[in-house]
């Protein structure tokens, strides 16, 4: 049976409302890898983006090299099911909810640091959510051991890495996507340790809000 | 009436059949359609495949093209596969002539996931001449029809066009570095061992899970799950983008029956290959 | 998206304070506001912030083929990306006209002015060579893009370091980074640039115009100039004419600038080459939230490492994979025997118990079954019911308008069930671990957990 090798997330550090243009902005570093996100919202949508019923979730992710591709296309579009999921998008019909997403340094986990960047930018702008949203990425090593919120090195030496977003309220799984090969077992023990580690990233986000908010009377 | 109640309240229609345990198209909750598999159907290309599921229902057809190119610089001694998924117009109401929607291009990108995550591609073994020559594989999947489920189908053609897929021999003449093609010689099969099957499941109304949703279902979800396995029971692929949460239990039912699935999508995969061959 | 617009009377009032040499955050006309640099954990990552404008800029490498008329010559390229993070008016993937001026600019003061040594980036004459690209993203705009870039681009070129080549006849090996130290690029001098915001028709000048200061300029003049007076690039733009002694005075006054904004750049390299020699920590992580400034120290918050329990991990686990696994097994086994139906070689059908139209893609002919399962085309089922409503059954008894079921649906979904069940007998030797009962419900409650076969 595996077993946990390293079971500590590194560094947290997160700034809001770094950007001055838009609705609500928070860098989110986790150990070395820093996101930049930003969220314009609710604003007006173009016609053929428009909902009847609901506001339109775009997401724009930019990576520090090169033109976004497929790949960035398709990171795009899991950041975007991740956030319609927590947005209460019925409020705000007929509008567009749109989010930026900058890379500033990636030494691994680059993805949930992304969901968490956003998660943060979202509160800063004071839309309304239904919950919140925090991501774990965990790898499995060569020898079936699970590390947790792992550097490049890591990820690259291991066999799978895989991703998990869960949400404040119930901790269950939101998002879950996976490269490499593992197994039932090996899936099952990253889920449930990232699901512990959520527990950190909330705390984390409520003692940031509350510094926020502890000048206000 | 029916179908002005269907118009109406989609979802309301659903539940109502739900009470008498069965889905509109009479299919069990964790039920697949039924899976029609034709390899070798496009004579040109080096290996093709054709998936459809169940009758008017999703329809991929998938050709691979062998083509020899110079490596990519990071990695000198492997080949590549580039995958393609394209959406025209005629599968769908909802799709206009136009680029690459958001939709396509994250197939594509699944596609390439699955391939690389899975090896059922073995690169090093398309490699010709450490490089200088390799050969670089065109796996283009087009949908002819979509009715919901497109991952499986999409996965299912192109891993079955893989297997399908045989390369020439090559020859390189050492003094004057000619690149001669032996059509004499037998063709060598492309792929690895592994053979990963992927399973789609939908999430109606946050409780009920559904195997193999159609496109209405599909558009009443709250949630979509794909899992792919491979033979040796190990996962490759765990997709689930966004949706309603799930809990470990839930996703453990997906990939019990997920793998339930593969063992039957690959026993059809190597009996219509073999079929073929006699 | 659109951008707010700037007011008439926020109009009358910036020109009437510029007119009297006032600038609303107190500077002097000819000073630019705090300069910070910062340089990222990769090599040729800096990020420059000119008071709120914010850029970050990322030199990469790569082996290309070189030009036909260049063969000796490496390639830099710079690509300036407006992102909509800076300004809601920026679009994503399309290049505005605004962007097209930064871009050229920009290309002009490095590029053409050969701050960087191209013939040293020649690997082997004709056949390979280094490109090096600038990506520059520009990601908050207040004003003064064309400065903030060129510090950002100019400084990740000096921090920049390439792989180190050798060269042995016709062999070409690219040392990884971990085997040989990587090779500084060779910078030749140091451009910059530096914008002048012209009012009243040129007679009032203004260094570093902010975001509204640049709204309501007259026209802008940028100098790209380096320490040694050397003139690189020249670029005026807006509706104004310039006077000849004007220029002159704007090169004095931005050749002074230069000077101060060369020295502060270097004194960060040497920082950072320091602090990454000695061990120290290095990158955007700490340095960001101590650094930014104008910015209420409430809205940054860190964490040191924090420790996860899973001690209980791998046991839930287990339990949750085990809990079905032996049915699991034994269907995966089981599904050899799956009905496989092979009517033409490289064509097989595989039906797996369940109906919903059921393919006749093989075979030839429609059997009957066919008819009744059809899916529901609207057309047929239409069809169909307008000729044989016979019995009508009322479903609930909701206030809303009762649901008719038809006969032939009632049929359908008899039919369905009765296969349902006869399949389950069929597969008598699995076990079903999980049955739903339960037709009775009084409600329709949702229950607690799931529903399935």
């Amino acid at each position: 049976m595996s077993c946990l090798k390293q079971s500590n997330l590194r560094g947290f550090a997160c700034e809001q409302s770094c950007l001055t243009r838009s609705d609500g902005s928070a860098t989110f570093n986790q150990g070395e890898t820093t996101v930049l996100a930003a969220v314009y919202g609710p604003v007006e949508v173009k016609l053929s983006k428009e909902h009847v019923e609901k506001a339109a979730v775009d997401v724009i992710y930019k990576p520090k090299v090169g033109i976004p591709g497929c790949k960035e296309k398709a990171t795009e579009q899991l950041i975007k099911s991740t956030c319609e999921t927590v947005l209460l998008v019925a409020l705000h019909p007929r509008t567009a909810v749109v989010i930026v997403l900058q890379e500033m340094q990636n030494t691994g986990s680059l993805l949930s640091c992304c969901i968490n960047a956003c998660c943060q930018a979202l509160m800063d702008a004071g839309i309304n959510m239904r919950c919140l949203v925090c991501a774990v990425t965990t790898t499995v090593d060569q020898e079936g051991h699970i590390i947790l919120d792992p550097t490049s090195k890591q990820e690259e030496d291991g066999k799978a890495v895989l991703t998990f977003a869960f949400d404040s309220k119930t901790n269950g799984v939101i998002m879950t996507t996976t490269s490499g090969i593992y197994s039932s077992q090996e899936y099952q023990e990253c889920l449930l340790s990232a699901q512990h580690a959520s527990a950190k990233i909330f705390e984390f986000y409520r003692d940031s809000i509350l510094k926020k908010l502890s000048r206000v009377s | 009436m029916a179908d002005v109640f269907k118009k109406v309240e989609p979802a309301e229609y659903y539940r109502r059949h739900l009470t008498h345990d069965a889905r509109p198209d009479g299919r069990q909750l964790l039920a697949f359609r039924d899976v029609v598999v034709s390899v070798g159907t496009i004579g040109t290309a080096d290996g093709s495949a054709l998936v459809r599921l169940g009758g008017g229902g999703t329809t991929v057809v998938c050709g691979v093209k062998a083509e020899l190119a110079s490596p990519r610089p990071d990695t000198p001694a492997r080949g590549y596969v580039v995958p393609n998924v394209e959406l025209p117009a005629l599968c769908a109401a909802t799709l206009r002539p136009g680029p690459p929607t958001a939709l396509a291009q994250t197939l594509s990108q699944a596609m390439a996931d699955l391939i690389e995550n899975s090896g059922c591609v073995d690169a090093g073994a398309l490699c010709v001449s450490p490089g200088r020559l390799v050969w670089a594989l065109h796996v283009d999947a087009v949908c002819l029809a979509h009715n919901g489920n497109l991952a499986d189908a999409c996965a299912a053609a192109v891993v079955a066009a893989l297997r399908d897929t045989t390369l020439p021999a090559i020859t390189i003449d050492d003094e004057t570095g000619r690149v001669r093609v032996d059509s004499g010689r037998e063709r060598a099969p492309v792929a690895a061992s592994a053979f990963p099957v992927a399973a789609s499941f939908a999430k109606f109304d946050n409780d009920i899970l559904f195997a193999d949703p159609t496109a209405e279902e599909e558009a009443l979800a709250t949630a979509t799950v794909t899992v792919a396995t491979l033979e040796d029971g190990s996962l490759c692929l765990l997709h689930k983008a966004g949706g309603s949460a799930m809990t470990e239990k839930e996703l453990q039912q997906c990939v019990d029956r997920a793998q339930v699935r593969g063992a039957e999508l690959r026993h059809l995969v190597n009996k219509v290959a073999a079929s073929k061959e006699c | 998206m659109k951008d707010h617009p700037l007011s008439n009377c926020e109009e009358k009032f910036v020109l009437a304070a510029i007119a009297e040499n006032r600038r609303f955050d107190g500077r002097g006309v000819y000073i630019y506001r705090p300069i910070v640099i910062l340089y990222g954990h990769d090599r040729g990552c800096c990020h420059v912030q000119i008071g709120c404008t914010r850029v970050l800029a990322q030199v990469s490498c790569e082996v290309i083929i070189p030009k036909q008329t260049r063969p000796n010559e490496g390639v830099l390229h710079m690509n300036v990306e407006l992102s909509p993070m800076a300004c809601p008016s920026f679009e994503a993937g399309k290049q505005s006209d605004y962007g097209v001026e930064v871009n050229r600019a920009l290309e002009r003061l490095l590029r053409d002015s050969l701050c960087i040594d191209l013939e040293s980036l020649c690997i082997m004459s004709g056949e390979k060579v280094w490109q090096i690209r600038v990506d520059v993203h520009v990601l908050n705009h207040d004003g003064n893009l064309i400065d903030c870039s060129s510090i950002a681009a100019i400084a990740a070129l000096s921090h920049f370091r390439r792989p180190d080549v050798t060269v042995s006849g016709e062999e070409v090996t690219i040392h990884p980074l971990d085997e040989k130290d990587a090779v500084p690029l060779s910078v030749n001098h140091i451009p910059l640039s530096v914008t002048f915001a012209f009012f009243d028709q040129g007679r009032t000048l203004l260094v570093d115009p902010t975001d509204q200061e640049e709204r309501v300029m007259d026209g802008k003049m940028v100098v790209g100039i380096n320490k040694h007076r050397e003139l690189c690039m020249l670029h005026v733009s807006g509706k104004m004419l310039v006077l000849q002694d004007q220029v002159v005075r704007c090169v004095n006054i931005a050749a002074a600038r230069v000077g101060e904004i060369t020295d502060l750049i270097k004194d960060t390299l040497e920082k950072d080459n320091a602090a990454r020699k000695s061990g120290k920590e290095f990158g955007f992580a700490k340095c960001l939230a101590d650094v930014i400034l104008g910015v209420d120290d409430l809205l940054k918050h860190y964490v040191d490492s924090m420790s996860v329990d899973t001690t209980s991990v791998g046991q839930t686990a287990k339990t949750v994979v085990d809990a079905d696994g032996n049915r699991v097994q034994m269907e995966v086994d089981n599904a050899e025997t799956g009905n496989v139906s092979i009517k033409v070689p490289g064509t097989g059908k595989m039906s797996t118990n369940t109906e919903g139209g059921a393919v006749t893609w093989c075979e030839g002919e429609e059997s009957d079954s066919d008819v009744i399962l059809l899916d529901k085309n609207d057309s047929t089922s239409s069809e169909v019911s307008s000729k044989q409503v016979s019995a009508v059954v009322e479903l609930s008894d909701s206030e809303e308008e009762s649901v008719l079921m038809t006969s032939q649906d009632l049929e359908r979904t008899e039919l369905s069930k009765s296969r349902a069940i006869e399949t389950r007998e069929n597969r008598g030797g699995r076990c079903r671990g999980k049955s739903f009962g339960g037709r009775n419900r009084g409600k329709r409650g949702r229950g607690n957990g799931q529903r399935y076969f």
